[in-house]
């Protein structure tokens, strides 16, 4: 019980700051993946753009959503935390570093909801016709938010700098995202950067959406490779987060 | 000034923490914390703090009294050496010995967006007390640390003074029995300093047991039982006030001015007795200086160094 209590306390502590400064979410989590869909419809070359292909740059934009929320962002909230000094709050109460860590991926998975849902009500205004399976998209949304968090979760416990955290969190973010096949084909990019690209967990995850969108639950191969993943990242993030120092 | 619930969660601290056969609610024995880089911050410091003392760690800038402190409060791993805390070996088992403590660390940061209340009754969860109580406690700390009319500001509209007393609020809730504060009055102004005194003074009457930090003089000479001098890493001196000044071969000050330049620094000398010090001035024909009894600053400048140091420097240039 006192564990639920810690990890609900964490997860209160980082709502507030989202309740009061909600901007840099909405920025990174709804605007930004917006423009983004309508950039990538904009810059697709057809006239007559076809379904298959929006339900493709919609599933790019979700999971582009879902990086900037769970590196950017959360990841620029732990680096806070860490680096001026709230941390060491954390660290003098009766507290284990695994709540801490549970509490902040609550917090980033209540923002992924939010996000996802938000950009699905905005493709349906654009017209995107979508059938989505809802327990195919919350699964695959749930596993890369653990994926992403886990990384964010080890950069900040491990970045000797705020500006060394925050400029791999930025770039993370938002190059896993360009990195993977979600704007365009995968035939469209190098061989080299093609044979990396299709083993990154954006990838994964842009697949697993696309097939959840089209009302589909076939999409055990993402879900097997994001599970994998998940327990690679957070399995480190557990391990690097430490109260004590050595 | 503390409600029910404060005093409730007091006695189940206390009655939780294991009970000790000697007096000795923390025990610290060849403390040494040895750096990566080679730089031994503390080099086999032993200490044992009674129940119910006051407890002041003093010491020049880098002499190692936060290492000394974080290595108490779990939050560094000692290179070897031990720390027990009420029986629990606060290196083998960290969360335990942390149930018994609160702690300000020197450079906590607070949430800007969180209120003061939100703070105080957030972080009483975090020390198990239920919601109501962590309410009350909130409340009470608030009340007991002068923050009562900021209750329900947010925390980045106070001043630093402010924060920093809200850290030792956060340190304060659930009465643990043992409090460890690294610091707490640096960038206080004196009515906060008073304010914090009172409340050392308050949670020592009600039995806890105070250990804290401190560059000024006159809060360890008001508050401790004890006061602990680290230098280079050593625990150079640990005993009374009366013992410490019962060190000083020669303990009575004389401070003088040259009356044809009083821009000069005033020079101090020492003497054994009062007779001895009253004849100096008497054969210097000095006009213008001050006998006193040797101050905790002088047996610490004696102990460190530090002044003698500054003096040759300044003898050089």
């Amino acid at each position: 019980m006192k564990r639920i209590t810690d990890i609900l306390c964490v997860f209160r502590i980082h709502l507030a700051r989202l309740r009061r400064e909600a901007g840099p979410f909405v920025l990174a989590a709804l605007i930004f993946p917006t423009a983004m869909y309508l950039f990538a419809v904009a810059v697709s070359g057809a006239e007559e753009i076809s379904d298959e292909k929006r339900l493709r740059f919609l599933a790019g934009s979700i999971v582009f959503s879902l990086s900037m929320t769970s590196i950017s962002w959360l990841g620029y909230l732990l680096l806070e935390n860490r680096f001026t000094g709230r941390l060491k709050l954390f660290a003098t109460l009766p507290l284990a570093p695994s709540s801490y860590i549970f509490g902040v991926i609550i917090f980033a998975l209540a923002q992924a909801a939010l996000g996802t849902t938000t950009l699905l009500i905005v493709a349906r205004a654009l017209g995107v016709r979508a059938n989505v399976s809802i327990a195919s998209l919350s699964l695959v949304v749930l596993l890369t938010m653990l994926c992403l968090c886990g990384l964010s979760v080890s950069i900040a416990a491990r970045a000797r700098s705020f500006s060394e955290g925050s400029l791999l969190t930025d770039s993370l973010g938002a190059g896993l995202v360009f990195l993977a096949p979600v704007y365009y084909s995968a035939q469209a990019m190098p061989a080299a950067l093609s044979s990396v690209s299709k083993w990154l967990p954006t990838s994964f995850a842009a697949s697993g959406v696309q097939t959840a969108l089209t009302g589909n639950f076939q999409a055990g191969t993402e879900l097997l490779a994001l599970a994998l993943m998940t327990l690679m990242t957070l399995s480190l993030g557990f391990r690097l987060m430490r109260w004590r120092e050595e | 000034m503390t409600t029910s619930a404060n005093k409730s969660i007091r006695a189940q601290s206390q009655t939780s923490a294991p009970d000790v056969a000697e007096e000795n609610v923390v025990r610290v024995r060849g403390l040494v914390k040895r750096y990566r880089d080679g730089t031994a911050a503390n080099r086999g410091i032993d200490l044992n703090v009674r129940r119910g003392e006051v407890v002041s760690i003093l010491g020049p800038n880098g002499a190692g009294k936060t290492t000394f402190l974080r290595q108490l409060t779990t939050e560094l791993k000692p290179t070897s050496g031990s720390v027990e805390i009420f029986g629990v070996n606060a290196v083998a088992e960290p969360e335990s010995a942390k149930r018994m403590m609160g702690i300000t660390p020197q450079e906590g940061g607070v949430f800007e967006t969180l209120t003061v209340l939100e703070h105080f009754e957030l972080f009483a969860r975090f020390k198990g007390l239920r919601r109501r109580e962590a309410r009350l406690a909130a409340f009470d700390v608030a009340d007991e640390l002068g923050l009562g009319a900021e209750i329900n500001k947010r925390v980045g509209h106070l001043s630093g003074g402010q924060r920093r007393r809200i850290l030792i609020g956060l340190a304060l809730l659930g009465r643990p029995p043992l409090l460890i504060l690294d610091e707490p009055t640096t960038g206080l102004d004196p009515a906060s300093r008073q304010t914090v005194w009172k409340v050392i003074r308050h949670v020592v009457a009600e039995g806890s047991t105070v250990i804290f930090s401190t560059h000024y003089m006159e809060e360890a000479e008001r508050l401790s039982d004890r006061i602990g001098i680290i230098e280079s890493g050593r625990l150079a001196a640990f005993d009374t006030l009366d013992k410490l000044f019962a060190r000083l071969e020669r303990s009575y000050r004389v401070e003088f001015s040259d009356p044809f330049d009083p821009l000069v620094e005033k020079s101090v000398r020492y003497f054994a007795t009062f007779a001895e010090a009253q004849e100096h001035t008497a054969s210097e024909q000095l006009s213008e200086y001050s006998i006193a009894r040797a101050s905790l600053e002088d047996i610490y400048f004696a102990l460190t160094g530090e002044r003698f140091v500054k003096a040759e420097e300044g003898e050089g240039a």
